[in-house]
């Protein structure tokens, strides 16, 4: 069966000049206001159930199985090991959505991005103030869990505290991989594709649940190419006691990553976009 | 009355010296929007087929065609939601190729399709399309109160957009084209699909913008609208333009003063009752029994028809109008798509 493209579907588009990529930080924060209002508007009421959820991963997993896991893992008791993980999914989840179906809703339903673009804002300042507020908003869902995880005595090192500016950082790269997907996608549809590929098994498979020491080298190999991986070994670090090194290690990847895949919704949307 | 207990510069009033914000703009003598040579393709389909159009800055200009003759892909070549295919495109001076950002900053812009932010009040609405400009929610308050005024929608700022009317909407979209205080407003169908009270309401508006300097460029399916509102206009269909001219000069042109509207009985030959007026019709449209002549004098037309040798079920003499050119021009077949 033919795919029906939605209309004005564009792939990748022209490659663009450097100049055509650097973002006006102003214009890009109007981009961004926008977002956080809505947001601030709808918290409340639809958003919050999604706040919930990394708290029932934490429950079933870290106290439920838990219990069952009597000398927790590499000296960590389970719950303790499983909680720093679940700061670094709230963030990829958030992201995810709202790069997704957010941003989709946005530019092919309500056609937003029609007026925002034919204002001075350019396609690098729409992608820029998007995946700014999506990752401020993984930020905020990252800090609701730390600030739980923290009060029931899951975190162990002070270093903790300066887990939100990672957290951000994440977020960006969550952002920016979930905006490449949807400036690409042809039709909504494929969304399956890429919660249940990639999504799910980054979150099941990315070392929140269990360490990779006792499995195949191939394994840990493979979670090195993904985000969530790197995230997760840097909130863990920072909960329990970090090795300096090994962050900048991780933080470098998520930075790089971010700023290699940035370019690729800005030309995708401006070619669906301003055709 | 001192200037001080008087808000200075409503908009749509006459303006304060020195207000920047509602600085009323003499026509200069530089053109809005220039276009040589100007087309885009989608793909196979072309939808501008090089065409060249000079809008004079500080009247209105308008845009006229059936669907899919290129009216909106012009448009949008013009406000950066197309790019320039091939050809020569200036607005306000600039090049529509390289200065697109540029350009935009000292436009406004109402699209066809209403495009207002639902999650936002109409307040806030306003307010974030100046932030879009870079005016931060503080600089642009007095602004966003007179476009409120202006749209005389002050009293539903604080609703949520949805709540509004169809009409109230397609006013705040104008609202909105102005927080930047633009030179030149595109406006693609700017009364589609509202009811008569509401489309007399943003013709006035949009009356008030003009009489304030700004040019205004519109694409319509009325000729009402055209008619009322439009300096200048031209005709477009498949991608071309067909004719270019004022209102008046057009239908003296291409239609004459008056129509004579027949409704031809059943035995009346048509080509046979043309033949006898030659000469003296300007022109006509028949269709579907339904001929319609014009001429300098359409009663005195109409009295030198033999009734009985062409009987006919009614006749009504009238001015020429726009329609009627617009007909003539595009033919009358139903344009499907687009």
């Amino acid at each position: 069966m033919a795919m029906s493209y939605e209309p004005g579907y564009a792939g990748l588009g022209d490659r663009l000049h450097i100049r055509d990529l650097i973002p006006a930080p102003r214009l890009a924060a109007a981009v961004w206001r926008r977002n956080a209002q809505v947001f601030s508007k709808l918290w409340k009421g639809a958003l919050l159930p999604t706040f919930l959820d990394p708290f029932f991963y934490l429950l079933a997993l870290g106290f439920g199985l838990g219990t069952y896991i009597a000398h927790g893992i590499n000296g960590v008791p389970y719950k303790e090991f499983v909680a720093p993980g679940l700061i670094a999914s709230a963030a990829m989840w958030s992201s995810a959505f709202e790069t997704t179906y957010n941003v989709y809703f946005r530019m092919n339903e309500l056609r937003l991005y029609d007026n925002v673009l034919s204002t001075p804002v350019e396609p690098q300042d729409l992608v820029a103030g998007d995946i700014a507020w999506s990752s401020t908003r993984a930020t905020v869902y990252g800090i609701v869990v730390l600030i739980v995880v923290a009060a029931v005595g899951l975190v162990s090192s002070p270093w903790a505290i300066l887990i939100p500016p990672f957290v951000l950082l994440g977020g960006m790269c969550f952002s920016v991989i979930g905006y490449t997907f949807t400036s690409l996608i042809p039709k909504i549809d494929l969304y399956s594709y890429f919660f249940t590929l990639g999504i799910t098994p980054m979150f099941l498979f990315s070392g929140i649940f269990f360490p990779f020491n006792q499995l195949p080298g191939w394994v840990e190999v493979v979670a090195w190419f993904t985000p969530l991986y790197h995230l997760v070994e840097i909130t863990r670090g920072l909960a329990t006691g970090p090795d300096a090194v090994q962050i900048l290690i991780h933080t470098m990847w998520l930075a790089v990553v971010t700023a290699l895949l940035f370019p690729i919704p800005v030309r995708a949307l401006r070619a669906r976009l301003v055709p | 009355m001192t200037a001080s207990n008087e808000p200075a510069g409503r908009v749509g009033e006459k303006p304060a010296p020195g207000d920047r914000r509602i600085r009323a703009r003499p026509a200069s003598n530089g053109s809005a929007v220039l276009a040589r040579k100007l087309a885009k393709s989608y793909g196979s389909r072309v939808a501008v087929d090089g065409i060249d159009f000079e809008v004079p800055a500080g009247i209105c200009f308008g845009f006229l065609g059936p669907n899919g003759a290129g009216k909106t892909t012009t448009m949008k070549m013009i406000y950066g939601l197309a790019r320039v295919g091939a050809g020569e495109l200036r607005v306000l001076g600039m090049d529509a190729r390289r200065e697109r950002r540029e350009i935009k900053a000292r436009i406004g812009v109402v699209s066809q399709e209403t495009n207002l932010d639902g999650d936002l009040t109409v307040r806030e609405n306003l307010t974030q399309q100046a932030s879009y400009f870079g005016i931060d929610a503080h600089d642009s308050r007095p602004r966003v109160d007179e476009l409120l005024e202006f749209s005389l929608i002050a009293d539903r700022g604080d609703d949520r957009v949805q709540a509004l009317s169809g009409g109230m909407k397609r006013r705040l979209m104008v609202a909105r084209s102005m927080v930047n205080d633009p030179e030149l407003i595109v406006l693609d169908e700017p009364t589609t699909g509202l009811d008569p009270q509401a489309r007399l309401a943003v013709w006035r508006s949009l009356e008030r913008l003009k009489r304030r300097g700004v040019t205004l460029l519109l694409t319509t399916h009325y000729m009402e609208e055209a008619s009322r509102l439009c300096d200048r206009l031209l005709i477009m269909d498949e991608g071309r333009i067909v004719t270019e001219g004022t209102p008046a000069a057009l239908i003296l042109q291409h239609a004459g003063r008056e129509a004579l509207e027949l409704e031809l009985g059943e035995d009346c030959d048509a080509s046979e009752l043309l033949d006898t007026l030659a000469g003296r019709a300007g022109g006509h449209e028949l269709h579907d029994g339904a001929l319609t002549i014009f001429a300098q004098d359409a009663d005195e037309l109409l009295r030198s028809i033999d009734h009985d040798r062409f009987p006919t079920d009614s006749a009504i003499v009238r001015r020429a109008t726009l329609e009627d050119v617009f007909l003539r021009l595009t033919g009358r077949s139903l344009r499907e798509g687009e």
